[in-house]
């Protein structure tokens, strides 16, 4: 290696030392590390959106199996809400609008009965990253949205096979058409590259036979539709397998390769745990296997991460940083605020992140990419600006009333509630007591927009 | 799979340290480019380098280096690409040989006026086809298996941040996530999406900024994880650069005359604090669209129109103020893209290209031969020039300061600029 390397310090890696029996053992809580409204706050920042003091009160009170099962349970059946918002989905893509499907989804998270189903879309959604920018058609966007969510806790096979000929996906990836003569390789080396396997697990050769398999494989009048005239029907010759004809035959041997549940349990446990650093392949190991004996089926080991004792050590709080929409959600369920969706979304893009917008098909890198010295700023001219949108409403009243209802009085109990509510970390106090200086004299429902402003620019307000 | 070693070794362009001290002495022809270098380093380190600067301007999706620059009486370019192939009326002719895309009337212009380089066939050995690791592999120099998260430009700028004195020593200008190339553990590198959204709203109506920088500051920050010094070293970052540049656009007000594209008003922005005087050294901006696997021929001429018609207009507005001998502009992409035409009227991920130098100290022309298209590996163009040798010139001879750390080894600068003898 060159002389650069070598002066590299060793970098110190807080998952070299984790058992891996002990982290994803299911932790229970106890007299000494008790179930309280700090560990169900983490609980909702990670397995959901956040969530209001109420909603942490109720956790608490309900135990921390109960809170669990309620994240993993069946949505509600017959739910108005969930009608209500499927109702006004359907007036959206009728409407042709792909800026209101965004809105339409952030609202969605907001309110979603069950937030554990809207952040595995949002995964899945990073996963198999599809932009309407470059498909501006709502319905075909709304449906892989539904795809994603149906199968957002359920079997990844399902889920792969559903992308493989899903319209949107495959206007995306320009492959739409692809003849035997020339098969086109875009999906075929996105589907192991980004969606099944990562880099390094196949070769050229690989992608280039896969991609015979695809061909014949259309969208026709945003349908997808199999031509056989274009279908390459010879023998193919992927990963030392001879047998394979047809692309869902291609699909089932890609799934059957080892690489691929520690590719989705790596994306899962940087997804839930923590940005960085990248844990030891032994920290995986039981979850790869869990996922293995459970056929690819991602409930399983989707809860046991949720529920392991790692994921409660205290070293793993605040240790993600937020995404722009866990930034401007979980403010808005911490002070259980609703406000002007669309301004959200078209305000939120800025920050590098909008739901039907990924930059690219490989999605949002997340972690330290979400910040820059551009972004910082954005974040808390977002939340400022979410503060004072005029359509923001707090419990259905001011900012004012809602500080009451909480029992701030003045500026140092309301900072206080803030950072309570909106922080997985608290800032050091010096740096309080500096805002508490400033802003010791100011009053009503001004002072309290500006004082969430201030706390919003603050690093610890970034974290999740 | 080629690892991180092997990647070194098989370049035939990294020198290895010991054969470069061996070779000083014993005038082995690496040797003899080496040591010529050496006395250059030694010569013009101080005073000439003190207000270059470099602009990077990254084709993202892998521009199709064929179309681009096109070798118009090849048989083998026209049985390869029978739809996409540039008629050879249409082609802007440089030589008997070859010319550019009809878009790119703003690169010919710049070759006429003698101020642009075409390095042909730039790559590196073993190409990887996808987007991101290519890319991944421009901005840092080494391989994934070397998991090394700072790019060439975050090493040099954090070694080197004395060269823009006060000013941030680089800057980002575009929505998309900051580029891999300009990441440093010790130094961060401002991203401008947009110049507005540089102050921080509620700064506008109270005194209250004044109490943000102490907070910012805070101590007691230390036994926190690392992801709270990152956020902190960013707000920072972003109050400082923000503040500077407000005050130089202020100062700036002219608008030059660009394009009214995306491209075109980042190079304006970009054109306004280089001549306002800022002292950053290095500014980075991206134009992405070019994975065209589908319908290529009407994407790929307006994106080429963009490039070329906003680099042009830079260009010229920097002549004006009489500062193009102080910049390069540099024009690369993750990868070229496969020489056959595929079904969908486009191109699949292929490899080597050409890059495009511009600026006074440019050497006018072409550098190297056009890439064999009878010779290809796997279907793509083979390189010639390893990239680290662009890196290479652009740290040593533009910054005149040492590349082989920045770069992970010795690689011989290659002489796209004046003022290395050709």
């Amino acid at each position: 290696m060159g002389s650069y390397d070598n002066e590299r310090p060793p970098q110190k890696n807080l998952f070299d030392e984790i058992d891996p029996q002990w982290a994803w053992s299911q932790w229970s809580p106890s007299g000494d590390d008790p179930w309280n409204r700090q560990r169900a706050a983490h609980l909702h920042r990670r397995a959901g959106f956040g969530a209001s003091k109420a909603d942490l009160d109720n956790s608490v009170a309900k135990g921390f199996e109960a809170t669990i099962e309620q994240f993993f349970a069946a949505p509600p059946e017959n739910d108005p809400l969930m009608r209500e918002s499927e109702q006004l989905a359907r007036t959206i893509v009728a409407a042709r609008d792909p800026k209101q499907l965004a809105s339409w989804w952030l609202r969605w998270m907001r309110f979603a009965p069950r937030p554990l189903i809207e952040k595995m879309t949002l995964f899945w959604h990073g996963h198999f990253a599809t932009s309407a920018d470059k498909v501006p058609d709502c319905e075909l966007m709304y449906q892989q949205n539904q795809l994603l969510r149906n199968h957002a806790l359920g079997d990844f096979a399902k889920l792969a096979h559903g992308i493989a000929k899903d319209p949107a996906m495959l206007l995306y990836l320009d492959s739409a058409y692809n003849r035997k003569a020339h098969p086109n390789e875009n999906f075929a080396r996105e589907l192991v590259e980004l969606f099944c396997m990562g880099e390094g697990n196949y070769t050229e050769k690989d992608v280039q036979e896969l991609a015979r398999c695809f061909t014949g494989w259309e969208i026709r009048r945003n349908r997808f539709r199999f031509n056989p005239y274009q279908h390459d029907d010879g023998l193919k010759s992927i990963f030392g397998s001879n047998a394979i004809r047809s692309g869902e035959e291609a699909i089932d041997l890609v799934l059957q390769q080892p690489a691929v549940p520690r590719f989705l349990v790596a994306k899962l446990f940087k997804f839930f745990v923590a940005d960085e650093p990248a844990p030891p392949p032994e920290l995986l190991e039981p979850l790869t296997k869990r996922l293995i004996d459970d056929r690819l089926n991602v409930k399983g080991v989707v809860e046991q991460i949720i529920m392991s004792r790692l994921m409660f050590d205290p070293r793993i709080i605040g240790r993600k940083i937020r995404s722009p929409i866990e930034l401007a959600i979980g403010t808005l369920k911490a002070l259980e605020a609703t406000t002007n969706f669309r301004f959200l979304a078209d305000s939120i893009q800025l920050l590098g992140q909008n739901v039907f917008y990924p930059p690219s098909v490989k999605g949002w890198d997340g972690g330290r990419a979400w910040i820059n010295s551009s972004t910082m700023v954005g974040r808390a001219n977002l939340v400022y600006a979410l503060m004072q949108n005029e359509a923001t409403r707090f419990a259905g009243g001011s900012l004012e009333d809602w500080a009451r209802k909480q029992g701030a009085s003045d500026v140092a109990s309301f900072i206080d509630v803030v950072v309570s509510q909106c922080m997985a970390v608290a800032p050091p106090n010096a740096g309080l007591e500096n805002i508490l200086r400033q802003a010791k004299d100011w009053r009503g429902n001004a002072a309290w927009t500006k004082i969430i402003g201030v706390l919003a620019a603050l690093p610890e307000m970034q974290l999740g | 799979m080629m690892n991180e070693e092997n990647f070194r070794r098989l370049s035939r362009f990294a020198i290895d340290r010991r054969t470069f001290i061996q070779g000083s002495c014993g005038l082995t022809a690496l040797g003899a480019a080496s040591s010529l270098h050496g006395s250059w380093l030694a010569s013009t380190a101080s005073k000439s380098t003190s207000n270059r600067i470099l602009i990077v301007i990254q084709l993202t999706g892998g521009n199709d280096g064929l179309n681009t620059v096109i070798p118009y009486r090849n048989e083998l370019y026209r049985k390869a690409r029978p739809k996409l192939g540039i008629p050879e009326a249409d082609v802007l002719k440089v030589d008997d040989e070859l010319g550019f895309h009809p878009s790119c009337r703003g690169l010919a212009d710049l070759m006429e006026a003698g101020q642009l380089a075409v390095v042909h066939g730039v790559g590196y050995p073993f190409p990887n086809r996808s987007h991101f690791e290519s890319m991944d592999i421009w901005h840092t120099c080494y391989r994934k298996d070397a998991r090394v998260r700072e790019g060439w430009l975050g090493r040099f700028m954090a070694q080197h941040r004395n060269l823009a004195d006060d000013d941030a020593m680089g800057l980002h200008f575009g929505r998309e996530d900051q580029p891999l190339a300009l990441a440093s553990k010790n130094l961060q590198v401002p991203s401008i999406a947009a110049i507005e959204q540089f102050r921080l709203r509620i700064a506008d109506e109270t005194s209250i900024s004044e109490a943000m920088q102490p907070v910012q500051e805070a101590e007691n920050r230390e036994d926190q994880n690392d992801l709270v010094a990152f956020v902190q070293a960013g707000s920072s970052a972003a109050w400082n650069a923000g503040k500077r540049i407000q005050q130089v656009l202020q100062s700036n007000q002219e608008l030059p005359p660009f394009p009214a594209t995306q491209l075109g008003e980042k190079l304006s922005v970009v054109a306004r604090l280089i001549t306002a005087s800022l002292n950053t050294r290095i500014y980075y901006v991206t134009l992405d669209g070019f994975d065209t696997h589908a319908l290529q021929p009407a994407a790929h001429a307006s994106l080429l129109r963009q490039w070329s018609e906003a680099l042009a207009s830079f260009m010229k507005y920097l002549d004006v103020q009489g500062r193009t001998d102080d910049v390069l502009v540099f024009t690369f992409s993750e990868f070229g893209r496969r020489v056959a035409e595929n079904a969908s009227d486009g191109t699949d991920h292929g490899a080597a290209a050409p890059v495009f130098i511009a600026g006074g100290s440019a050497r006018n022309g072409f550098l190297g031969s056009h890439p064999s298209l009878d010779d290809l590996d796997d279907g793509d163009l083979k390189f010639q020039f390893d990239f680290r040798q662009i890196y290479a010139t652009f740290i040593e001879h533009w910054f005149g300061v040492e590349g082989d750390e920045i770069l992970g080894a010795k690689f011989e600068p290659s002489p796209f600029l004046n003022l290395i003898p050709a």
